[in-house]
């Protein structure tokens, strides 16, 4: 048993698991099932053919993807922008023609050759954008018709001239260079449609066309109400496909120097297949240009194997057709059930076994003890806030908070009658501080760390720190600012809760009870943001110590709080203050004694200890149950408590039932009174300390270096 | 080896026999707040049982038998202290009653057989009385919850996925017993059919049976609920009572046996996730993710622990309307009813209250 509890632990430990739902959740990890069968067609064919990989091989394939790739280029921007264009074949056949009549029958200079086939073959693919984009025809019919009609255009002029194509070989440098000269080893034609597919692979991830075009793709209907002209951009597809198609048959005239009656056909099965295969979806908007040039070569591999080791062009068309039939099943099944997988695979608990929990029963002499002290808090602003997760007050009394629409909000002391809303800033606004000059600070879920002058100017500090090597998630972002405190020197450091859930799914991370968060500091001098810890359970709360060269900081589902020394000799170190709480610790601010406050956010129940120690159930529960009906942390009741220094916990106030103030995450101490804040409540509590200090202000008792 | 595999497979799988689909409540399942708004009669903490007896009606609470006046503003009286926890009751004609005794047996009190104690049949001990119902001055019928454990402890049987219990059918003055059914997922509640079979509710499977000569055979499967006790109305078919209704997490539980066990080994039942007559109560109580309060208020649909539901069903056991007090209500864990004409009497041990419900009016077939 105690084995297989250590192995458990250590297996958690040392397997990242949840590596697994930041992959899937990766765009480029559609890439994914091309390249497993780019290597899988190489990995079944390598042992077959002889010099799959030799040198004249190699540049025989790059001569051919160079053209081959140059179709599926067109062919994938046509299908990016939602719609299919058969007549590739056709257009390459009639462009191979053009430009060899053009070169070898009227001995016309090479440029004006390739002016002639780009605008014959932007010609026929204009023929295409109109009739599809502006007229609405439906792409498969009228791209199969224009195949038909280029094919018999094709059929008709072949017939004057295969004599004269053939008879006239023409003698130019240039020409030759264009089919099958190399710069550095690496063949001509090549070099020019990797710089094409490099231009369009800028064009379509970072460009505003490209993105318009996937937008037009993915949903056109949106695309029209965002304002994209989606008829020009239809016809746009078009055009590019077939100028990118008849540069391919530039090059492929250049190379051969000749055209038979099979020049193109069944290019357009060729070129679909490569294109589905390399996972751009037939349903438009879904697609790169690294899967584009992944499938051509796929394809260019296979039919080249089977014609070297000597399979009929019959059983080869076969091969291919059912390359296709399975690589749009694929398609089809990957776009429908990834995010099915994505959702079941991205919670991933690990081992978090807490020690025993501090006693809570009535009649116990613990701290803990339960009592009703909060059962007769007086109310503000009841109905009339949503979501005050902190409060702060001023030196005048005027206190301050969040709610969940992402507004700050001011109640006018000493009554607190009327809120105003002071500045709307979005997201939902957490920890609250005020900075020396008298800014309020905010941490905002989902934003970052934002100032509120006190001429209510928002103005953004912070919304990213740097990036850790390691992590597959981006993690410079913030996600979850949670609380923060402003160090002697104006430092500000804040907690950020969890970097793999966002706002609303917070509670989630305590299923997971990873150290999934951090705590990090922003220089107002320098304006840098650096991640300072590292790994911490749920970082919540943050507040200076005394000797103004550390801060303590609350984990929240590893139920402890412990201080972590930023400046001074013990630079760096971290030490527990508070371990095996009842619940868990939420924001913490100081006393009037000289003590902290500490909120517990919700309480622990044993159920959800028991399977703390089991990672499998809760994946298995995350996977197979709804998540309304996930064990949560009790997070309906809550308390506060207040600890001294050295880690001695003096008394903590409840309110049992929770029903004149459910959950607490936050308290704040201001002139006698305790005012309590909760991130689901609709109201802020204020409870009369009895002996405290009524003339104490926070903001007057910063740690200072004594 | 087949079948094994399929086993396996499911399992991983969350599929057949895994899978943790709970029925949904629609239908004549719809939920309302008819219980929650039902007038209540009397309250009395810790009521399990309620019969018609003598005129009066007779409850027990814990291990005290009451008798209540019919009119409201009577004083309800304790008639007897019992050694143990009363576990249910049966009147018979005349002053016959029959009372279960958690963990012990049943005792008949006046009648017949005044005195007169079962504490085992067959050689078997009744430790679990869950029901029982005179089917003449001589003949009792019996529940018995689970061969293993007393009523007390009904909530390790379902955790453990008990399946031993039995109906059993007693001559009275031999003491002979005749099982009429065995290997019962907790049988809590019996009644006498119009053609003389007994019925049964099958808690932990959630269905009804019908114990005629043969073989039993299923009358009512796949319900949303643990049904609990069942009486027949005077107008005809029956009312069943569902002592809690299920959740997704608990059935999920039920398959992890190594999580199951180690949560009954070290955590008091109290809070375990698993059904109970009421929740709520403490923070150390599981906590679903669906009924976090939000803005002070707990949702009724909320997923929850406890639950108040009282169906009506037409003669064949289909379900025709149903009454509600959902999760944050006050009606929670129903554990006996008794027929009143026109409407029904239920006590709400969770909430230790008696209420009274009538026909909701809808035509039963």
């Amino acid at each position: 048993m105690a084995w297989s509890k250590a192995f458990v632990r250590f297996r958690y430990h040392y397997l990242p698991d949840h590596v697994i739902g930041e992959l899937l959740a990766k765009r480029w990890m559609d890439n994914l099932i091309p390249f497993a069968s780019l290597v899988l067609v190489i990995a079944i064919f390598y042992p077959f053919v002889p010099d799959l990989f030799a040198a004249g091989q190699l540049s025989n394939l790059g001569r051919q993807f160079a053209e081959f790739g140059l179709v599926t280029l067109g062919l994938a921007i046509v299908m990016l922008s939602g719609g299919i264009d058969l007549s590739v074949g056709s257009v390459f056949a009639v462009s191979v023609l053009v430009g060899l009549i053009c070169v070898n029958v009227w001995e016309l200079p090479i440029w004006q050759a390739f002016i002639a086939v780009i605008a014959v073959g932007a010609g026929c693919g204009l023929i295409n954008g109109f009739a599809i984009g502006y007229l609405r025809l439906r792409a498969f019919l009228t791209t199969l018709v224009t195949l038909v009609i280029f094919r018999s255009l094709y059929e008709f002029v072949i017939i004057d001239y295969s004599t004269a194509i053939v008879a006239n070989m023409v003698d130019s440098d240039l020409w030759d260079f264009l089919g099958v000269g190399a710069v550095a080893g690496v063949p001509f034609s090549l070099i020019i449609t990797l710089t094409i597919a490099f231009i369009w692979h800028i064009v379509l991830s970072r460009m505003r066309p490209g993105w318009r075009l996937q937008a037009v793709g993915g949903a056109r209907r949106s695309a029209y109400n965002a304002g994209i002209n989606v008829r020009r951009t239809v016809c746009g597809a078009y055009v590019w496909s077939g100028l990118l198609t008849a540069l391919a048959g530039f090059l492929f005239a250049a190379r051969l120097g000749s055209t038979g009656s099979d020049t193109g056909v069944g290019l357009e099965i060729q070129a679909l297949t490569a294109v589905v295969l390399g996972g751009i979806s037939l349903g438009g908007g879904r697609g790169s240009v690294a899967k584009a040039a992944m499938g051509s070569i796929f394809v260019l591999i296979l039919t080249n194997s089977l014609i070297t080791l000597g399979i009929g062009g019959a059983v080869s068309s076969l091969i291919l057709g059912v390359v296709l039939i399975v690589a749009v099943y694929v398609d089809v099944r990957w776009l429908k059930n990834r995010h099915k997988l994505l959702n079941k695979v991205y919670v991933s608990p690990t081992y978090a076994g807490l020690g025993p929990a501090m006693d809570t029963s009535a009649n116990s002499a613990s701290p803990f003890a339960v009592n009703d002290k909060l059962r007769n808090v007086e109310i503000i602003g009841c109905g009339l806030i949503e979501g005050p997760e902190d409060v702060i007050l001023d030196r005048e009394g005027n206190l301050y908070c969040g709610n969940r629409h992402g507004d700050i909000i001011r109640f006018s002391g000493p009554d607190f009658a009327d809120p105003e809303v002071i500045a709307h800033v979005g997201g939902h606004p957490l920890g609250l501080a005020f900075d020396p000059t008298g800014n309020l600070l905010v941490c905002i879920g989902g934003m970052g760390l934002y100032q509120v002058s006190p001429d209510r100017v928002v103005s953004k500090l912070t919304d990213e720190t740097n990036r850790s090597l390691f992590s597959v998630i981006d993690d410079s972002r913030l996600r979850l600012a949670d609380d923060l405190d402003v160090a002697p020197d104006g430092r500000v450091f804040f907690s950020e809760a969890t970097i793999r859930y966002e706002m609303h799914d917070w509670a989630v991370d305590a299923l997971e009870s990873r150290g999934n968060g951090r705590i990090i500091c922003y220089d107002p001098r320098t304006g840098r943001t650096r991640t300072e810890i590292r790994g911490l359970v749920f970082p919540n709360g943050i507040c200076m110590a005394s000797d103004g060269q550390s801060f303590f900081f609350a984990e929240s589902w590893a139920c402890r709080v412990s201080r972590y020394w930023f400046d001074g000799p013990k630079k760096g170190q971290v030490e527990r203050v508070l371990e095996n709480l009842p619940g868990y610790p939420d924001n913490i601010n100081r006393a009037s004694d000289g003590c902290y406050w500490v909120a517990l956010l919700g309480m622990r129940s044993p159920a959800l200890d028991v399977a703390l120690r089991r990672p499998g159930f809760r994946r298995r529960m995350a996977r197979r149950v709804a998540q309304d009906n996930w064990i949560f942390p009790n997070i309906n009741t809550g308390c506060v408590a207040k600890f001294s220094e050295q880690g001695e916990i003096l008394e903590s106030l409840w309110d049992l039932g929770g029903e004149n103030h459910p959950m607490i995450t936050s308290m704040r101490e201001h002139k006698g009174y305790l005012y309590l804040g909760g991130i689901y409540n609709n109201r802020i509590g204020r409870y009369r300390i009895p002996g405290a200090d009524p003339n104490w202000c926070s903001l007057d008792d910063r740690g200072s270096p004594t | 080896m087949i079948s094994a595999v399929r086993r396996s497979l499911d399992r991983f799988l969350g599929r057949g026999e895994a899978s943790i689909t709970v029925p949904v409540m629609d239908g004549p399942f719809r939920p309302n707040s008819l219980l929650e708004t039902a007038p209540v009669l009397r309250e009395l903490p810790d009521i399990d049982n309620i019969v018609r007896f003598a005129g009066d009606l007779l409850c027990s609470c814990g291990d005290s038998l009451v008798r209540l006046p019919e009119e409201p503003s009577g004083e309800s009286q304790i008639m007897d202290r019992l050694p143990a926890p009363v576990t249910c009751l049966a009147s018979g004609s005349g002053d016959a009653l029959a009372v279960g005794l958690d963990g012990k047996g049943i005792l008949i009190r006046g009648g017949k057989h005044d005195g007169l104690f079962i504490g085992t049949a067959n050689g078997q001990p009744l430790n679990c009385p869950s029901a029982s119902f005179f089917v003449d001055d001589d003949t009792l019928v019996v529940a018995n919850g689970s061969a293993h454990r007393p009523m007390a402890d009904w909530k390790a049987d379902l955790m453990d996925l008990g399946s031993s219990g039995s109906v059993l059918r007693i001559d009275l003055p031999t003491g002979n017993a005749k099982c009429l059914a065995s290997g019962l997922a907790f049988p809590n509640g019996l009644a006498l059919a119009m053609d003389g079979a007994v019925i049964v509710t099958e808690a932990w499977h959630h269905r009804i049976l019908r114990i005629g000569n043969a073989t039993p055979t299923v009358l009512a499967e796949n319900l949303p609920g643990y049904p609990g006790r069942i009486v027949r109305a005077s107008s005809g078919g029956y009312w069943l009572a569902f002592f809690a209704v299920r959740n997704q997490l608990i059935e999920f539980v039920l398959r992890e046996r190594a999580y199951c066990r180690e949560m009954m080994e070290a955590v008091p039942s109290q809070y375990w996730i698993a059904p109970d007559l009421r929740s709520g109560g403490s923070f150390s109580e599981p906590l679903q993710g669906g009924a976090v309060k939000q803005m002070g208020i707990l949702k009724p649909w909320a997923p929850t622990r406890s639950y108040g539901l009282v169906v009506r069903c037409d003669e064949s056991m289909r379900v025709v309307s149903s009454y509600h007090s959902r999760a944050g209500g006050r009606m929670h864990g129903v554990t006996a009813l008794c027929d009143d004409s026109g409407g029904v009497l239920v006590a709400v041990k969770g909430d230790g209250k008696i209420v009274r419900l009538s026909e909701t009016g809808k035509a039963l077939s």
